[in-house]
């Protein structure tokens, strides 16, 4: 599993996830995530490069929407309409996390 | 031999274990199973036998977890079989919805997920060793002309 960050106009950080967020992902995960959530206020996951998501990835997910919240910051959620995004809402996260289908509305909620 | 059987996978209760399991699952949806059905035995699997190596083995203790995957009609079941301590994966309660992010549980989704994403789900325990059945309803296409 792969992750990368970009900045994008506004304040706002991208952070490209790519491969299996399964367990063994998230455990590589997790601290790089982290650090990027401690640090930013203003943040897009993109999940669109993501092929497989299980529970350990939403608790690393959830933990990040927190940290940045608790901070008074926003995380939210690019990705498209596929098995990944029935995960999430199976698991409840689009109740809690904002989740979108394309970057425009994912930074125009991070935006207002 | 079962560790010759291609439908049948024996693991550790070690955490890289998942990987290969996650490899045997896709080698074996190649044989024409949809992606739909196999994204769900994936994550089903995943999270069973992952709670099974995070939370089936007292301290140091050496774990055997069996998988086995077979088509019957039209439908895939997985059988997944351990040494490990009792648990009825069945008999958990549904997790707590939460009204905000703050007030968020994190963890118990893994359950949840397999009773969502599963057709059907039993259990049972016998000779010391917990018997896990999840079954996947394969949506039937119309048989060629």
């Amino acid at each position: 599993m792969d992750l990368s960050a970009e900045d994008l106009p506004g304040g706002i950080t991208k952070v490209v996830l790519q491969g299996r967020f399964d367990t063994t992902g998230a455990v590589v995960m997790e601290l790089p995530f982290n650090k990027i959530v401690t640090e930013r206020r203003k943040i897009i996951v993109d999940l669109s490069a993501v092929n497989f998501l299980a529970s350990y990835g939403i608790r690393v997910l959830l933990v990040g929407a927190k940290i940045v919240k608790s901070k008074g910051g926003n995380l939210v959620i690019l990705c498209p309409d596929n098995n990944v995004a029935k995960v999430l809402k199976t698991a409840g996260m689009d109740a809690l996390i904002p989740i979108h289908q394309t970057e425009t509305a994912a930074a125009a909620a991070l935006a207002s | 031999m079962s560790s010759l059987d291609p439908r049948r996978l024996v693991l550790r209760n070690d955490v890289a274990e998942l990987q290969r399991l996650a490899g045997w699952i896709e080698g074996f949806a190649q044989h024409g199973i949809s992606s739909d059905v196999s994204f769900a035995v994936q994550l089903c699997l995943e999270e069973a036998v992952a709670n099974i190596i995070m939370y089936g083995a007292a301290r140091d203790e050496r774990l055997e977890i069996a998988v086995e995957l077979e088509r019957n009609g039209g439908t895939l079941v997985a059988r997944i079989e351990d040494n490990g301590r009792q648990f009825d994966p069945t008999r958990a309660p549904p997790p707590v919805v939460a009204t905000s992010l703050e007030k968020a549980k994190v963890g118990d989704l893994g359950i949840h997920l397999m009773r969502s994403f599963a057709s059907g789900m039993d259990y049972e325990r016998r000779e010391g060793r917990n018997r896990l059945t999840l079954r996947f309803i394969e949506s039937t296409s119309p048989a060629p002309e």
